[in-house]
């Protein structure tokens, strides 16, 4: 099923027909893909949130895990991952050129604030516990896959601020990874990872958060250990795989839950 | 001509010219942009349209739907390469294009149009990967310091000038929204309030500002060139000037002419007037702002008020940031951000668009002032900011045309589905 317009023709497409359930009982795995907000909910959501929006939103996109018998959910949309983005600018980063390009301003002195202070580099610590990893390395058929993007931005070509969701669905069990990867160039890179490891059988639900962030300097020295040559590094910063495997792990978190009643 | 020909022929198959041919029409291209100045004069009928991102098969569908070369005369906000498949050819088509129908194809400079940012964004790894050397990427990174920075629309009309006088849109309507099959999808009528303030003749609107003298003349120079010309004009429905720029407004820029000094020829630098040009972008704030990633600055409507008051500007088009939409006008229809990269990075869902500006037809000279204020283009030294009194300009009549991202299968790739990969 496609989520985009892809011909003139092609009739807009509505939630429902942009949602795809696959049933793994006792639980459904539900994604929905859209196109990114009109300007109207765009506008609508920077006032509930009190910061700008990055530009690629997808605000409707949502992945899901519900588990049936008791309607226990657990979902993932853009919306509450943005507002765990700190609108205080608090922690703020700046670009890397950020200090030769504002000396060069003091001279004009027009230019006094930087205005709606917030952390820009849209990072998050959403989260969807320990995870099988033996039993996900199985090459076991995948029923159902997809990816979902929440949110995209380029940082005004600065790097890149990326939220996705990945799942994919065994016979037996399914694993959803939501990931961030913050790359903001010369400066450092993050990766904060949701993992979500579902057992059908046991009926129980593993959420697992890892945190990883590395500077730039490091990350380069690290990619070139690896063999990555000089010019193949932008190519290299492009997967996070790539990168979350050099970068130190700074934060972990685990939660768990079981539906399945002792006998 | 011949070879340029078969250029274009071939690369409108999107398929990459010889390197050797690359390099040809880089040399002739870069001969004929250095004698444009930074700020192009462009005449009305003109397509304005914004990013491009290397979606070649989505630029097919804009000249389906726009016109073809040299038929229409088409101005390009920059970003015409990263981050979709076929920059390269997206470019070099433009580039062909330009060369051969100079006076039909505008080119301006966008951010992405630099070394350090096409290192980053795709541009260059596609050159690496299409003809196994930088050569190429080294080529058109000659050209893009070579680009123009802005472009001033003379002589666009207040009213819908395009195709058979009975097929034309209402007097009365200032926006046209049309699909790609010409329909229109909504209308928006002028305020009576607003311009066209100078207007005469047989069917002469009373003038709806008393300030102004209906039909007064003015005796100055083309807009924005802030130069004092000879001749009285403005008779006919001529609107103001528009300005098109990648980005946006710069600090330390108040006037058109300031843009001309700037020494464009070089990588677009980290700072100052011409790195905003390329990356500013508006904002609802009062004044100026920094953007709080530390580098690059937003403006606010009076800033735009201002400016375009100081240099008899009726609109700024400019590109930049992505828009669902494909256009979105903002503090008053002062300024408009244009999008033409549709579903941009295959993904995104979004419609793109580009503006249509009629020619003022009415025969009386094309440079013509759009409203009645003498000394307006004196560098706007004796009246740098607005008064209460003074209502806006009138824009000049624009039709929107939206259109949506070419057929998959046109793109000669498969559409994008997730692989079934076992991540962990």
């Amino acid at each position: 099923m496609s989520s985009h317009i892809t011909s003139p023709d092609a009739p807009f497409p509505t939630p429902l027909s942009a949602t795809t359930t696959h049933p793994a009982p006792p639980f459904l795995i539900t994604t929905r893909k859209l196109p990114i907000l009109k300007s109207g909910p765009i506008d609508a959501l920077s006032a509930r949130l009190g910061i700008p929006i990055p530009e690629m939103i997808f605000g409707d996109n949502l992945v899901s895990i519900t588990h049936a018998p008791t309607g226990w959910s657990l979902s993932f949309s853009a919306e509450p991952a943005l507002a765990l983005v700190d609108a205080t600018g608090a922690n703020m980063l700046r670009v890397a050129h950020a200090t030769s390009w504002s000396s060069s301003r003091e001279a004009s002195g027009t230019v006094a604030e930087v205005v709606r202070a917030y952390d820009w580099s849209y990072s998050t610590s959403y989260k969807g516990t320990e995870i099988p990893v033996e039993l996900l390395r199985r090459r076991d058929p995948i029923l159902f896959h997809d990816e979902v993007v929440l949110y995209e931005s380029e940082l005004d070509d600065n790097g890149i601020s990326l939220v996705s969701v990945k799942v994919r669905v065994m016979e037996r069990r399914m694993l959803l990874l939501c990931r961030q990867y913050m790359r903001l160039d010369e400066v450092l890179a993050r990766v904060r990872d949701t993992r979500v490891y579902v057992d059908f059988g046991e009926e129980r639900v593993v959420r697992e958060y890892t945190a990883r962030e590395g500077g730039w300097g490091e990350l380069k020295r690290a990619l070139m250990m690896t063999g990555v040559p000089p010019d193949g590094i932008p190519v290299a910063l492009r997967d996070s795989n790539q990168v979350a495997a050099l970068i130190p792990v700074v934060e972990t978190y685990r939660d768990s839950v079981c539906f399945k009643k002792a006998a | 001509m011949g070879d340029l020909d078969s250029a274009i022929a071939q690369l409108r198959a999107c398929r990459p010219i010889p390197e050797a041919q690359v390099r040809e029409i880089c040399h002739k291209a870069r001969e004929l942009l250095v004698e444009e100045g930074n700020v192009v004069t462009v005449t009305a009928p003109v397509t304005i349209c914004g990013d491009i991102h290397g979606q070649f098969h989505d630029l097919m569908e804009l000249f389906r739907v726009g016109g073809d070369v040299p038929d229409t005369n088409y101005l390009f906000m920059g970003d015409f390469v990263d981050r979709g498949f076929y920059s390269l050819e997206s470019f070099l088509l433009l580039l062909c294009l330009k060369v051969r129908y100079p006076d039909r194809m505008t080119l301006i400079r966008g951010n992405h149009e630099s070394r350090q940012i096409t290192m980053v964004y795709g541009f260059y790894d596609e050159c690496m990967r299409k003809y196994g050397s930088a050569n190429v990427w080294r080529y058109c990174c000659d050209v893009f310091d070579y680009l123009a920075l802005g472009a001033i629309v003379l002589g666009s009309s207040y009213t819908d000038t395009s195709g058979p006088e009975s097929a034309r849109t209402s007097e009365e309507v200032e926006v046209e929204v049309c699909n790609a099959n010409k329909q229109i999808m909504s209308q928006f009528r002028r305020d009576p309030s607003r311009g066209p303030r100078a207007r005469s003749g047989a069917t002469a609107a009373a003038t709806t500002n008393g300030v102004d003298g209906a039909g007064a003349t003015t005796n100055t120079g083309p807009p924005g060139s802030g130069a004092s010309g000879s001749s009285g004009g403005s008779i006919g429905n001529p609107a103001g000037a528009v300005l098109c720029v990648h980005g946006g407004l710069s600090p330390l820029i108040e006037t058109v002419d300031k843009i001309r000094l700037l020494d464009r020829k070089q990588e677009v630098p980290h700072e100052g007037a011409m790195c905003d040009l390329l990356w500013s972008d508006p904002d609802e704030i009062d004044g100026w702002g920094l953007s709080p990633r530390g580098a690059g600055f937003l403006f606010g409507a009076d800033i735009v008020k201002q400016f375009n008051h100081k240099n008899d500007l009726s609109l700024i088009a400019r590109a930049h940031q992505l828009v669902m939409e494909g256009f979105k006008e903002m503090f008053d229809a002062r300024i408009v951000t244009v999008w033409s990269a549709p579903n941009y990075c295959y993904r995104c869902g979004n419609v793109a668009a580009f503006l249509e500006l009629s020619d003022d037809d009415s025969g009386m000279g094309i440079f013509a002032r759009s409203n009645g204020d003498v000394g307006r283009s004196d560098g706007g030294g004796s009246r740098g900011v607005l008064t209460e009194n003074d209502a806006p300009m009138g824009g000049p009549f624009r039709r929107y045309r939206v259109f949506q991202a070419a057929a998959q299968d046109a793109r000669g790739m498969p559409a994008k589905k997730p692989v079934a990969d076992y991540f962990l």
